[in-house]
């Protein structure tokens, strides 16, 4: 309804409403769900469409836009992983290019209770598994964890993630320098993204904590969550756009 | 002689003080008023404009109606306050409230029984509809401290004869077999609406049930006893009753209305409901003879002019919940209210 | 006399796991689980403190793995039940439910927050679809109204629960809140109601008795109080009062006192007691899981572990929160205006 009064072309027809469109359309955010982007994602592919998959389907390269952009504009499909994701893969990528090896990796959101709709209370195991994966295979950590809490305090909390790593030796000080650079690096389409903890080590474990203050456009400030992977999908779709704006329309498929 | 203005003005001066501490939470604070134009929420902005100048609440308010901006340029003493913001829309089509919004009165809905019967599918989509718009608005708040949703003493079914008065926990069932079932069959759906976003997304939310009333403002042109007795009496008509004149209404006066509605969005339990309105019964005849002897020559009073099957009704709501959580009590009473609505009557609307 | 049977659930080797800072050993499984079978408990509760999955670099990691863990109770387990913990947001499902019901875990009691319920849909119904029981728990209900709590344990209820535990996890609560509290819910309510008490205001006994008294046919009791904060309702105290009372359940008073003498032995360097940090806790209303890592991170930043109690407090942090500990804890280790840069 908001998109509607704001002039942007609606449709009730789910697929169908993008492929009655398909020449106006180069990029598509699908934001529906796992099961529904299996079956779209093919149409997407058919029609030579950019999908930005938001669900937790993982049908395309996991893109986390600070850390490997570049890499997924040669791709059709690139999957934004989780919200706890974009907001803990820079960090742990940043920690694995300051330390030879990470033993283990382990991120904790807490995210405000009104920020999570049921479809995300039902589908946590599956944000679970993602953000696991996500940050495993960023951080070249084959032992990673991902844990999740909804806190309902009122007024609502900001998203806040925690980096936690077991890694023997860490080097500190390099640690801080990876993670400051690319702290700014995600700040430049996050723009609410803020280190509150910089690197530290307590009780054999190094930590780092973030946090994520939504823009308050649309959705609530307290809703960081959703507004970082939005931000991603964002940055991911510019980058797409700078690209065909150089290279021509659809000429690179 | 007063004016119109300065008679509501005193009114609502009266029922704001020395109970200030009941509205406290509610200082420094954004409240958006939808329906902000009809009867209640004109008084709504009576009482909020003297919370600010002579309280110092300073509280902001953006009132939404599909004729807010008509509203501010008739009732100028209203809509050039600045602390006041005007919104032209249709609570239908609502996707966001300010988002410096810190209280919400969700007071839209159509109400004219006159619709019930010649658009009833409009009234069952505005005050459905509508609240529900207003709900999943609500939620995208940063801030949001508590909404009142105005229902309806109706929700609860109609009252047995051998009931004196309702409590929140009365019901009867609404019977659903007529087109004016779509008034309290709407204000029932956003009843349960709304007790859905408590449980899904833990809105703060109390309900209020409004019963009758009366009251500076209040339309003459409305199909209700107390407006119909009043309009024909100012007409020097006589006054019709269609049975005789034993069916049992209750009265509260505006400021109160007004007051309560503030109190409960202020100091109300989440999640509770609350019964507004006097629990003070009277008989249809008693009540026309308490209008008519304010004028002369005194206004005949008929009775049975409707058929003879007309069946006496009564509604009359127990208020003891709202006075004990709420603090708040009837400080006007239904004579002094009709002397008040008669004489603002009687006052020229431009003096 | 009291007719209704009270079932005693016993997660001394579950919430213990806090108190030692989750070092339980194989051979102190073995042996109390051993012990509490003996007691005729109804069920034993064994795992990481936070439940299945939690053992983590942000919570602690468990000494053994939970596989092992598990694998010890259940061959010492025959008439009482192997009942485990979980908390979705940590443990999922398809990994380790699945784990636990294949080594034969009879009880899941599935728990979120005291107003996160829907969490639990998933859980409760991938437990119940595997034909094992589920009870829904409901975690820190000092920060929610019975009214809410109602709510919330009704839609577990709805997702399939068979009983429903308010824990009063942060030690917070009064005989009044819990006579109210669990009073709503066994009046209201299909399933059987449950109590699971901490002790930091020294309530802990006097709750449990209320939440009987009030209905609840479920209470959860530890050896020796052995459990986080200042630890739980002493079981072998809550049998005897039970006894007294007049309440019927299978545990034998003896063998119970047995298994507490035999907690005193096994978990010596670590039985839970009242102390400043316990006691601030339970009046900062913050989960009782916190007592050991505050005090850690509280001595290696150099601030008093109360104002970090506190602080805690007053930004309603939920069980699994523990990573704003450490945030806290810098924050008031920084002198007012500094830029961060804890020393590493």
């Amino acid at each position: 309804m908001k998109a509607d009064q704001l002039g942007v072309p609606v449709s009730s027809k789910s697929i169908q409403g993008i492929v009655d469109r398909k020449a106006e359309i180069d990029l598509v955010f699908d934001a529906t769900s796992a099961e529904d982007h299996f079956r779209h994602a093919k149409v997407f592919a058919e029609l030579g469409m950019l999908a930005i998959d938001l669900t937790p389907a993982r049908v395309g390269k996991m893109c986390v836009p600070a850390v490997n952009l570049e890499d997924c504009l040669a791709t059709g499909n690139v999957n934004m992983v989780s919200c706890g994701g974009q907001a803990s893969i820079p960090i742990a990528f940043a920690i694995a290019q300051a330390n030879p090896k990470i033993d283990y990796i382990e991120t904790v959101s807490s995210i405000a209770s009104r920020s999570a709709g049921p479809a995300t209370r039902i589908n946590l195991d599956e944000y679970l598994d993602t953000t696991e994966e996500g940050i495993a295979s960023f951080s070249r950590c084959e032992h990673a964890k991902a844990i999740l809490n909804l806190n309902p305090a009122q007024p609502c909390v900001h998203m806040q993630t925690t980096i936690l790593a077991g890694i023997k030796n860490p080097d500190v000080e390099k640690t801080r320098a990876a993670v400051a650079t690319m702290v700014k690096k995600l700040q430049e389409y996050v723009p609410g993204y803020q280190m509150i903890l910089a690197p530290m080590v307590e009780n054999n474990r190094l930590a780092v904590m973030v946090r994520v203050e939504g823009r308050g456009d649309y959705l609530p400030t307290y809703a960081g969550n959703l507004d970082i992977i939005n931000c991603a999908a964002i940055a991911m779709a510019e980058a797409y756009a700078r690209k065909m704006g150089e290279t021509g329309r659809k000429e690179t498929r | 002689m007063m004016s119109r203005i300065e008679l509501v003005r005193q009114d609502a001066e009266a029922v704001v003080a020395n109970r200030t501490h009941l509205l406290s939470s509610l200082r420094n604070s954004h409240i958006f008023i939808t329906g902000g134009t009809g009867f209640l929420g004109t008084w709504l902005l009576e009482l909020l404009s003297v919370l600010n100048a002579k309280h110092n609440f300073n509280i902001q308010a953006s009132v939404l109606s599909r004729s807010a901006l008509q509203f501010a340029e008739k009732y100028k003493h209203l809509g050039s306050r600045p602390e006041f913001r005007f919104i032209n829309g249709d609570i239908r089509y609502l996707t966001e409230v300010p988002r410096a919004t810190n209280y919400i009165i969700h007071a839209a809905a159509l109400t004219d029984r006159r619709l019930f019967a010649s658009n009833p599918t409009l009234v069952g989509e505005v005050n459905a509809v509508g609240a529900m718009r207003l709900l999943r608005a609500a939620d995208l708040l940063d801030d949001l401290k508590q909404i009142v949703l105005v229902s309806s003493g109706l929700v609860a079914g109609p009252q047995a004869l051998n009931v004196e008065r309702i409590d929140e926990n009365y019901t009867s069932g609404i019977p659903c077999n007529t087109a004016n079932a779509i008034y309290p069959e709407s204000k029932r759906f956003a009843e349960s609406m709304a007790t859905s976003f408590v449980s899904e997304s833990k809105l703060p939310l109390v309900i209020v049930r409004p019963f009758a009333f009366l009251g500076p403002y209040q339309s003459l042109e409305l199909p209700w006893a107390i407006t119909d007795f009043i309009r024909d009496s100012l007409a020097g008509r006589p006054i019709k009753i269609m049975g005789d004149g034993s069916t049992v209404r209750s009265l509260m006066y505006a400021s109160d209305y007004a007051f309560w509605t503030l109190a409960a969005l202020s100091r109300g339990t989440p999640r509770e409901v609350y019964n507004i309105g006097s629990p003070e019964g009277i008989h249809l005849l008693a009540l026309a003879k308490l209008i008519t002897q304010h004028f002369s020559p005194l206004p005949e009073i008929l009775t049975k002019v409707g058929q003879s099957g007309h069946d006496a009704t009564r509604l009359v709501p127990n208020i003891a919940k709202a006075q004990r959580d709420l603090g708040v009590q009837v400080t006007v009473s239904l004579s002094d209210a009709i002397q008040n609505t008669i004489t603002w009557h009687k006052t020229a609307a431009s003096s | 006399m009291q007719t209704q049977q009270i079932i005693v659930t016993d997660p001394t080797l579950r919430d213990g796991s806090h108190a030692c800072s989750h070092q339980i050993t194989a051979e102190q499984i073995r042996r109390y689980a051993t012990a509490a079978e003996a007691a005729k408990v109804d069920y034993v509760e064994v795992g990481h403190g936070n439940g299945l999955g939690a053992s983590s670099l942000q919570v602690g990691f468990s000494l053994i793995p939970e596989r092992e863990m598990l694998e010890i109770a259940r061959s010492c387990l025959k008439t009482s039940g192997l009942s485990v913990h979980v908390m979705p947001g940590f443990a999922t499902a398809k990994r380790e439910i699945a784990q636990a019901l294949e080594i034969g875990v009879d009880l899941f009691r599935v728990g979120s927050h005291c107003t996160e319920a829907d969490l639990t849909q998933r859980h409760i119904s991938y437990v119940r679809n595997a034909g094992k029981e589920a009870w829904g728990i409901l975690m820190m209900i000092h920060m929610a109204s019975k009214e809410m709590l109602l709510e919330e344990s009704k839609k577990m209820q709805s997702y399939g629960a068979q009983g429903i535990v308010l824990m009063d996890s942060a030690g917070a609560s009064f005989p009044q809140d819990v006579t109210e509290k669990i009073g709503l819910l066994t009046q209201r309510l299909d399933v059987p109601v449950g109590f699971h008490a901490h002790d930091n205001l020294g309530l802990s006994i006097a709750n449990s008795l209320a939440a009987l008294q009030a209905g609840a046919r479920i209470v959860d009791g530890t050896a020796r109080g052995f459990g986080a904060g200042a630890g739980n309702a002493p079981l072998e105290l809550l049998i005897a009062v039970m006894q007294r009372q007049g309440y019927k359940f299978n545990a034998d008073l003896y063998k119970v006192l047995d298994a507490a003498e035999l907690a005193s032995q096994l978990f010596a360097e670590n039985l839970p007691n009242s102390n400043s940090v316990t006691i601030v806790s339970g009046l900062a209303g913050v989960f009782s899981g916190f007592a050991k890592p505050v005090q850690r991170a509280a001595k290696q930043l150099g601030v008093d572990p109360r104002d970090v109690f506190f602080e805690l407090g007053r930004r309603k942090v939920v069980g699994g929160q523990e990573d704003l500990i450490l945030e806290v804890a810098s924050e008031l280790a920084r002198p007012k205006g500094q830029i961060h840069s804890p020393k590493p």
